[in-house]
């Protein structure tokens, strides 16, 4: 389909979107330079890697080529199959979240139950899920649309399912997950028209909710606001924040040259997951990581503008679809980059497209294939083709 | 499709275009919100980055910026003319941390046990340890370190350290000493200049990673500063000729032990110091307390006739008797209350010249008896008797010199020939200044002096210290009790001693012998003190110390190029025989 759509006689707008493409995957190249960077001395220090060295870049490297792989089958999907079979998806995300839960079948690391052993590797549910719900919040929404002014038919119906959702997620518990899945709910919910006061309303309360919490607790206002100043405990609750910090005071404009990172030897713990930018900022310095950031903008300006193009070709799902992974895409990277640079309290995140970690990467490629797919299908469209 | 005809069946106030599908101003915001989001990292960015990066690299280098030390090498020791006594050389040592090294597969663990010569079980039992850090060995010669780290063993590691070597090994290990694995003076002259040998360890600057693995060298902050060499007084070949004389005549004799100090007259410098028995430094494993004792300092003994040239003196000093005075010895016994002293060979009249020379203890005893207590204290304490010479040894003894006020005639008898007081053999050579040099005791050194000449404390005059010469001279002629101690080519002086050992509060039948002597007579340059302790057989101080004497003294005076001063005669025919 795509080789029949390239070989197109007129082609004065080009067949895919270009930007998208190489964003996505200077990201994903990006990711596996520098989780290989990240990792090198914690696998070679390791026991459990064995002392090897490569042991995080072999593994990343699998992980990203399955990625691409299912991305370009994904591609040949069309939205409508998704839209179809978004309920169903959802519900088997829902089903794998209880099934992690389940002593002997989820397992346990640090605490936390997140993962279900395949064999040759561990799926991270939460993962999927995040996928799966951009696919499903936008389908209820569009089928929501017409009664979208109705609290009761168009809202409360979601807010069971993010309940459903959300306690499976914090029983593992998964708060960063947790986070990305009802900023993506909502965010679609709002974008299908659902009324702005009860978004006013919603803040208005959470707000009144941190303030009651500031008040009552000292103790849990420190936990929630511990990292703003890490240097109070700097050993210990602020202890990998403080390290992130002063790796970022490392890098300065230019960083200090790739692999030559002290922070990833051994004192950043996760550095190779949920705190690379953290490796990336010492390494490569502020210019690094504004091309990230840069990147990361470029995405989330494709995924708005791939959406409103099907706004305007009257394409409602696939553009609340397009919209949605953008917004996954924009929160999770916002939250991931903030905690690293003490922005937001340290939860659990990975740097989407770039972080190690299979079940994230398989998704965000997933998701990413969806997006050029839409736009792919706004293209057709546009030449006056079919789909 | 489906969509839209629902949608406009469920139309209610608004505008149809709006409902038709999504409100613009929505995405619009989400998306600026968006971005606005990840412009605000933008600026956290450059802030943390740019602007604030002073304060938190001053905490990241507060985490992992640490100084280390850089080890100064211990100074080395060396002798008057600058041959080597104590090097340091650079070895490594071993370590692990055990926990790592259990990885180590069987092949590997043989290969290490084999290259730190040590067996697989010993190796397993360090590596058992739940220690985070154990030295497998110390003190690895750098190539075997070398294939060691070859071997990439996991949590095997080594560190550079020092091993002190002692080229002249036990022939020196008396004066010398050693140094401890961290490079601690334990003993001797090691021991005595811990502190300018050690030097001021130096600084460096260098980025550690969580582990403590040095990752990057940052500069240096403080340049070691090396121990300062020891240049000895001891000279070498002087050194070598008491050891070996020592070792043969304790052999010879089948004595305990024994002791050989050569001092310099003239700067108080020791040229040589010998104990046996000895060790050897470089292998300290099978190490008794007998062999580590510097006798010739830390050991005082009752030295016996070597003290009656002391006593003649005083009595020439205060002008109670000549150097001819006649002294009756005869017959060869004195009683002193109930005690009754004699002489070993009964003398009858006897010269003071005479009482030396022939070693009378009767003679002796009487010309003590002749001066206040107090004199005779003052004297011994004058020459040194019962206080450290002040070398700066550990563990140097100033010997027994009771306070005169209880002294008892008997006592005092007996002190005039050496017993009843105790020195140690350093002491009693240093004394012997005062006759080698016109009267004056000097302080000791073990390092080489620059300035030749010192003075010392005048204890005698210079007409006595003479006097006292000539009958020390007359000590090693035939009539003497030492003509074994004779010098070819040079005109020595000198006295035995003979003395009962005391065990307890009884005196044995076990014997010190001893001489000690000074040449050339005509202007002294060397006091050669020997002390042979329990020789068996023979144990008469003129032929059990005299003729180590003799060898020490002659090898002594040549070696230092110091040209003979006995009539030619005399001299031409032994040295003709020994350069055939």
């Amino acid at each position: 389909m795509l080789m029949s759509a390239l070989d197109a006689p007129r082609r004065q707008v080009a067949e895919i979107d270009y930007v998208l493409l190489w964003s996505t995957l200077l990201l994903l190249f990006c990711g596996l330079v520098m989780v290989y960077s990240a990792s090198i001395a914690t696998a070679e220090g390791g026991r459990f890697t064995n002392h090897q060295p490569a042991y995080f870049l072999v593994r990343h490297g699998i992980f990203l080529s399955i990625g691409l792989v299912a991305a370009a089958f994904v591609f040949q999907i069309p939205l409508s199959l998704w839209q179809k079979y978004a309920p169903y998806l959802f519900m088997i995300g829902v089903l794998l979240l209880a099934i992690v839960l389940i002593p002997g079948l989820g397992r346990d690391v640090n605490g936390a139950r997140r993962w279900l052993p395949l064999g040759f590797a561990n799926l991270q549910p939460s993962e999927l899920m995040k996928l799966f719900a951009v696919l499903y919040a936008a389908d209820y929404t569009a089928r929501k649309m017409p009664v979208m002014h109705d609290l009761k038919q168009a809202f409360l119906p979601m807010f069971g399912a993010m309940v459903v959702v959300g306690m499976l997620l914090l029983k593992e518990p998964d708060f960063g997950a947790f986070v990305v899945i009802i900023a993506i709910a909502m965010g679609i919910l709002f974008l299908g028209g659902l009324k702005a006061r009860l978004f006013a309303i919603l803040i208005v309360g959470l707000l009144a909710a941190f303030t009651v919490l500031i008040i009552v607790s000292p103790y849990r206002r420190d936990r929630v606001f511990g990292f703003m100043d890490p240097w109070a405990d700097a050993f210990g609750r602020g202890y990998q924040l403080s390290h992130s910090l002063i790796a970022f005071g490392r890098g300065e404009l230019f960083g200090v040259g790739l692999g030559a990172s002290v922070e990833k030897l051994f004192y950043l713990p996760e550095a190779h997951t949920d705190f690379l930018l953290a490796v990336i900022a010492e390494e490569l310095g502020f210019a690094g990581v504004l091309a990230v950031i840069v990147l990361f903008a470029l995405l989330v300006q494709r995924a708005f503008a791939i959406g409103r193009q099907c706004v305007q070709l009257d394409r409602l799902y696939p553009a609340l679809v397009a919209m949605g992974i953008g917004i996954w895409i924009g929160v999770q990277s916002f939250i991931n980059m903030g905690v690293n640079m003490g922005l937001l309290p340290t939860k659990g995140l990975t740097l989407p497209l770039m972080s190690f970690g299979g079940s994230g990467i398989l998704a965000n490629c997933v998701a990413l294939a969806i997006l050029l797919r839409v736009d792919w299908e706004n293209r057709q469209l546009m030449r006056g083709g079919k789909l | 499709m489906v969509v839209r005809r629902r949608i406009q069946g469920h139309r209610f106030a608004e505008s149809p275009v709006l409902q038709l599908a999504l409100q613009g101003w929505r995405s619009r915001m989400v998306g600026l919100v968006l971005i606005a989001a990840l412009g605000l990292l933008v600026l956290r960015g450059f802030y943390l980055q740019v602007i604030n990066n002073d304060f938190l690299q001053e905490k990241g280098e507060s985490r992992y910026l640490r100084d280390i030390e850089v080890s100064a090498s211990r100074g080395r020791i060396v002798d008057r003319n600058g041959d080597m006594l104590a090097v340091s050389t650079p070895m490594k040592s071993i370590w692990a941390i055990p926990a790592d090294a259990r990885q180590m597969g069987l092949a590997q663990k043989q290969q290490l046990a084999a290259l730190l010569e040590t067996n697989l079980k010993e190796l397993d039992g360090k590596l058992g340890s739940d220690k985070t850090f154990i030295f497998l060995k110390r003190q690895v010669p750098p190539e075997v370190a070398d294939q060691v780290a070859a071997l990439k063993l996991p949590g095997v590691h080594d560190e550079k350290e020092y091993r002190r070597y002692y080229p002249t090994a036990d022939m020196t290990a008396h004066i010398v000493g050693f140094t401890g694995v961290d490079d601690k003076g334990l003993e001797g002259v090691e021991l005595a200049f811990q502190n300018s040998l050690i030097g001021r360890s130096g600084a460096r600057s260098v980025i550690k990673d969580r582990r403590g693995r040095i990752v990057e060298d940052v500069g240096a902050l403080k340049p070691p500063q090396d121990g300062k060499d020891v240049r000895l007084a001891l000279d070498s070949k002087v050194q070598y000729l008491a050891y070996s004389q020592l070792k043969a005549a304790v052999a010879d004799t089948h004595a305990k032990a024994g002791g050989v100090v050569v001092m310099d007259v003239k700067t108080g410098e020791i040229l040589a110091l010998a104990n046996w028995p000895t060790y050897n430094p470089n292998n300290r494993e099978s190490l008794s307390g007998a062999q580590l004792r510097n006798r010739a300092v830390t050991d005082s003994f009752e030295p016996g006739s070597t003290l009656k040239p002391f006593t003649a003196a005083l009595a020439l000093e205060k002008g109670h008797v000549r150097f001819d005075s006649i002294v009756n010895c005869a017959p060869g016994r004195l009683t002193i209350g109930s005690a009754t002293i004699s002489d070993a060979h009964p003398h009858g009249a006897l010269t003071v010249a005479q009482v030396i020379q022939k070693s009378s203890n009767v003679g002796a005893a009487k010309l003590a008896l002749a001066f206040p207590p107090k004199d005779m204290w003052e004297m011994f304490d004058a020459v040194g008797f019962g206080q450290p010479p002040r070398l700066g040894f550990p563990g140097e003894v100033g010997g027994r010199l009771r306070p005169w006020k209880n002294w008892r005639p008997i006592e005092q008898a007996t002190m005039a020939y050496g017993h009843g007081i105790s020195v140690s053999l350093m002491q009693l050579a240093r004394a012997y200044t005062a006759f080698a040099r016109d009267g004056e005791v000097i302080p000791l050194s073990l390092v080489k002096r620059d300035e030749p000449v010192v003075h010392g404390v005048p204890v005698f005059s210079p007409q006595t210290a003479r006097e006292l010469r000539t009958m020390l001279e007359m000590v090693v002629s035939p009539e003497g009790t030492a003509n074994k101690a004779r010098v070819p080519g040079y005109r020595v002086g000198g006295k035995t001693g003979t003395a009962h050992k005391l065990e307890g509060h009884a005196y044995v039948n076990k014997y010190v012998a001893s001489f000690i002597g000074l040449a050339p007579i005509s202007d002294p340059r060397l006091i050669v003190a020997v002390m042979i302790d329990e020789p068996a057989g023979a144990h008469y101080g003129g032929d059990v110390a005299g003729p180590v004497f003799s060898q020490i003294m002659g090898g002594a005076l040549r070696t230092l190029g110091i040209p003979p001063d006995a009539p030619v005669t005399m001299a031409q025919a032994p040295i003709a025989k020994e350069k055939l």
